[in-house]
């Protein structure tokens, strides 16, 4: 007994803790797990012999511990998962659930008996998807805590983000897994705590950086693919094998398994990239793996370097659809399964976007629950500049003669176009964002705003202000304020006093209001101006006329108004008859300003921010006026539209 | 060579017959107006007098749908109402002109004048009417049956996973096969009516069916042909139409322009159809 928990003592943190894939680790290491896992595809459940380890690094003893159990999230209608309504069994083999059968601290303390269910967020005594467990005795500071835990995981299906579907397992959220201990100071925190979220509808990530040890034995049959580097497989000779993999510096750890996978294997830089797909997803390979690459080149410039040697990346089949578009760092999901027309650039979307989950997420580990803007609406201004830039020239989604679109517009327009984009602050835990506008808010206004400011302080800055992020925050754990003085010392660095002392009346009014923006054209007139007549002091006073016999002159007037509270900079764009240009500057604090010139020219075209930089503004028709306006576009639809109903009714017709 | 010669001799007849076509275009083109032009001027009222139209000259931005607010909205039901009312009225005025169509095919002295095209049409619009719901009606349950049905078990068996296209296209096959056999009893059914007059359908049908069944094959591959000359000149069409982005006033005419000459086209290979069959039903048994 003393030998063995002198070998558990010694030899495992030496292997835990040892060097496999980087020589210097590449974040504190806080927390670490050594998992022997068995997957029983009869009764879906995954059973489990792990080692979790915790190392306090604040300066006072810890006496309890908090635990994600998040498949527990599928074993009643009660959870606050389910009782959401995301999410029904499919009839009782549906229901999952992950079962702690013996916990014992390095010591041989059974824990077991001190395990009990918290609800940190919403106080729900149904759900049971945090797990507290209260220590014998506290860890000092700097001590690790070692957890040995055996484990059931029951899947759940259909396949929500986690679950099976007949013999395709998505293995993801599926043992039992530390909260972040946060210290004093830590994303601004008073004092040091457990930050450890309940399972909800949206949003699901905060998590220390990890080392993982990961082997599952599984049937020979199956293929299997997950986030980390494959160490060795061997044959059980019984019809199973074991894969043993591990990853270093990674938030999570998930897996796949399903006997139709079909394996690509391609390589960027010193990436190997692992693409596991199905038979119908084989013909979309090179575009899917193309998307991925573009995603790393592109981030790579502009952001930091992307660390890890290997990363695998699934496009689920259709069984497995429920599993498609999921980020866990270095294992990620496309969607689609090589069902969508290859004109729409969907797929290779939800493949940049969840790659892109490995820079701001896994790489940059901010708290998803609490700050979503942060993980999702940063991701996303990201993934639609990636999408924007390589392909369809600007219009990314898609781009065909008769209609076009880009990826960022895509989300724009999801933004402006509903009706609860002021129903919320941007700031809110994921959980409490009203009349559904979690999506709305945290993917597209996010990213809206993002565009915005990058149309204010250029793209330049802004690609200077990830750089810095990326030095200062990368595999640590930033908060919204740290991004926002991340923003506002390289934008004084570049930018002096140009937008003030600070960014803040940005954040303020984007992320932490509700009002909108929208600015207009509210008239132009360009009136002659007439000379004199009438009477002064009793003499006739006549307006002396230029002395060139022809030219006019003109009093012109524009008229511009902001109609929505958001209070932003804005350029306006004034064009003259003769071919002059000028670019007024408004700070666009006032209702309204009126620029007015004098001369012989008359405005031919006025357009409020030209260069499209604001694009929160949710309605740009009205921000451009020409006094001779073109119907050629709508001329052409009406074209088509007549053409296409005579051919419809023709064809209908017999 | 009687199926060269019958598909010369419906050509010759449908050309023949172009003011006829001409009236049906004039009408049809009309009747769309009336819905494109309010539309029209609805888009108008949208942009106004914004330069955001500069953006939709290479093709619809829909990245602006969000931006027009509650008038993209409006524009689209009115689209798609006025296409509804537009598709039910085309049907009525398209069944209206085959009847007179019929009776010129179906007449010995070539052109009709247009009064008597239109006396034509109206005495035959109502059995014509019939009839065209009745095949219409028989065209979509064949197309349940050939193509709804193993769609609809193929997507059961493989779970929506549809692994099975490729099998998919054997009904797809027995479908388009089909489809001149439905073609061909409606034309011959409606080339009786007209040649003699009567108004009853079920009897049409009967002597339309009996009639093809006698000359089956020659009947088969002539409408097979001008099938396929149809289907192929439709897609053309609307691929050119759908690909095409004229980008000045002018070149938008000169496309307005195009479009309608398609459409002709489209309407004289449909009148080739009913004339070729007209040709069919005078051929020795
Ligand atoms: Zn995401």
């Amino acid at each position: 007994m003393r030998q063995s928990l002198f070998i558990l003592l010694v030899f495992i943190p030496a292997i835990m803790r040892g060097q496999v894939i980087f020589d210097v680790p590449l974040s504190e290491r806080t927390t670490g797990y050594d998992i022997a896992a068995v997957l029983e595809t009869e009764s879906k459940t995954v059973t489990g012999d792990m080692t979790a380890w915790w190392v306090n690094r604040s300066a006072m003893p810890v006496d309890h511990a908090l635990l994600h159990l998040y498949l527990n999230a599928f074993s009643s209608n009660k959870s606050s998962f389910a009782s959401s309504g995301r999410w029904s069994p499919a009839g009782d083999e549906g229901w999952g659930y992950v079962r702690i059968n013996r916990m014992s601290d390095e010591y041989g303390n059974d824990l077991t008996m001190t395990m009990h269910y918290v609800a940190p967020d919403d106080g729900n005594i149904n759900d049971r998807t945090v797990l507290q467990i209260d220590l014998p005795r506290p860890v000092l500071p700097g001590d690790t805590l070692k957890l040995n835990i055996l484990f059931e995981s029951k899947l759940p299906s259909p396949i929500v983000r986690t679950g099976f579907n007949k013999d395709y397992f998505w293995v993801a959220q599926w043992f039992p897994k530390f909260g972040v201990y946060e210290t004093a100071g830590m994303r601004q925190r008073e004092s040091d705590g457990w930050n450890c979220h309940q399972f909800h509808p949206n949003s699901e990530f905060y998590s220390n950086h990890s080392v993982y040890d990961v082997s599952v034995t599984i049937p020979s049959e199956y293929v299997a693919g997950s986030g980390g580097q494959l160490v060795e497989e061997i044959d059980n000779g019984d019809g199973t094998r074991k894969i043993r993999w591990r990853a270093e510096d990674i938030v999570d750890f998930a897996w796949t398994a399903w006997p139709g996978y079909k394996v690509v294997r391609d390589k960027w830089r010193g990436v190997d990239i692992t693409f596991l797909t199905s038979e119908k997803g084989l013909k979309i390979a090179d575009n899917q793996i193309n998307a991925v690459k573009n995603g790393l080149e592109y981030l790579d410039a502009r952001v930091g370097p992307y660390p890890w040697p290997h990363l695998t990346f699934v496009d689920p089949p259709m069984e497995g659809a429920g599993a498609g578009g999921m980020e866990y760092t270095t294992i990620f999901t496309s969607a689609g399964s090589g069902l969508i027309p290859p004109f729409l650039k969907m797929a290779e979307m939800v493949s940049i976007h969840e790659f892109g989950h490995a820079y701001f997420m896994g790489i940059l580990a901010s708290n998803e629950f609490e700050e979503p803007w942060l993980d999702e609406g940063v991701n996303s201004y990201w993934e639609e500049r990636i999408v924007d830039n390589y392909y369809g020239g600007g219009y990314g989604i898609i781009r065909l003669p008769f209609i076009k679109m880009s990826d960022a517009d895509m989300a724009r327009t999801s933004y402006i176009g509903s009706p609860s984009k002021q129903a919320a602050t941007n700031d809110l835990p994921s959980w409490l964002y009203p009349h559904g506008t979690y999506g709305m808010m945290s993917y597209q206004k996010a990213a809206t705003w993002l565009h915005t400011l990058e149309g204010l302080i250029s793209t330049e800055t802004m690609d200077n202000v990830f750089r810095e992020y990326y030095r200062r925050w990368a595999f640590k754990h930033p908060s919204g304020k740290d991004f926002i003085e991340t923003v506002n010392d390289v934008v004084r660095k570049e930018h002096g006093e140009k937008f003030g002392n600070d960014m803040n009346w940005f954040f303020d009014q984007v992320l932490y209001g509700t009002e909108i923006c929208d600015y207009r054209v509210s008239g132009v007139t360009s009136r002659k101006i007439t000379g004199y007549s009438g009477i002064a002091d009793g003499d006739s006073v006549a307006f002396t006329r230029s002395d060139r016999k022809s030219d006019t002159l003109y009093l012109a007037r524009v008229g511009i108004e902001r109609t929505g509270g958001m209070m932003l900079p804005v350029e306006v764009l004034v064009r003259f008859d003769n071919g002059d240009e000028v670019i007024e500057e408004w700070d666009g604090k006032e209702r309204f300003r009126d620029f007015e010139y004098t001369g012989t020219r008359k405005v031919t075209r006025v357009i409020i921010d030209p260069d499209n930089k604001i694009d929160l503004d949710i309605n740009r028709i009205n921000n451009s006026w020409t006094d001779d306006p073109q119907f050629t576009a709508s001329g052409r639809m009406m074209t088509k539209f007549i053409f296409l109903m005579q051919m419809v009714i023709s064809l209908f017709t017999i | 060579m009687d199926y060269i010669r019958i598909l010369k001799r419906g050509a010759a007849a449908a050309a023949t017959s172009y003011r006829l076509i001409i009236i049906m275009w004039l009408t049809a083109l009309m009747m769309v107006l009336l819905v494109a032009v309010p539309l029209k001027s609805i888009l108008k009222g949208v942009f106004d007098r914004s330069l955001a139209t500069e953006r939709m000259l290479d093709g619809f931005d829909a990245g602006l749908a969000g931006d027009m607010g509650q008038s993209f909205g409006y524009l689209f039901g009115a689209a798609t109402l006025g296409g509804l009312l537009l598709m039910l009225t085309g049907f009525l005025l398209f069944t209206f002109f085959a009847g007179g169509l019929f009776t010129r095919f179906a007449a010995a002295y070539g052109d009709l004048n247009v009064a008597s095209f239109m006396k034509a049409s109206a005495r035959n619009f109502f059995p014509f009417l019939v009839l065209a719901l009745l095949m219409t009606l028989i065209i979509f349950a064949w197309t349940a049956l050939i193509i709804g049905v193993p769609v609809g078990i193929m997507a059961a068996v493989t779970d929506g996973a549809m692994t099975g296209s490729n099998l998919m296209r054997i009904p797809l096959l027995i479908w388009a096969l089909g489809m001149p056999v439905w073609l061909l009893v409606a034309d011959h059914s409606r080339r009786w009516m007209a040649a003699t007059g009567s108004g009853r359908v079920f009897r049409a049908m009967g002597a339309g069916f009996g009639s093809l069944k006698r000359r089956f094959m020659r009947s088969y591959g002539a409408m097979l042909t001008v099938m396929i000359v149809n289907v192929l000149f439709f897609g053309a069409a609307l691929w050119i139409a759908a690909w095409s982005v004229p980008e000045r006033g002018g070149m938008i005419f000169l496309f307005f322009l195009a479009t309608q000459l398609m459409f002709l086209i489209r309407l004289l290979l449909k009148s080739w159809r009913y004339a070729v069959v007209s040709e069919l039903a005078l051929l020795p048994a």
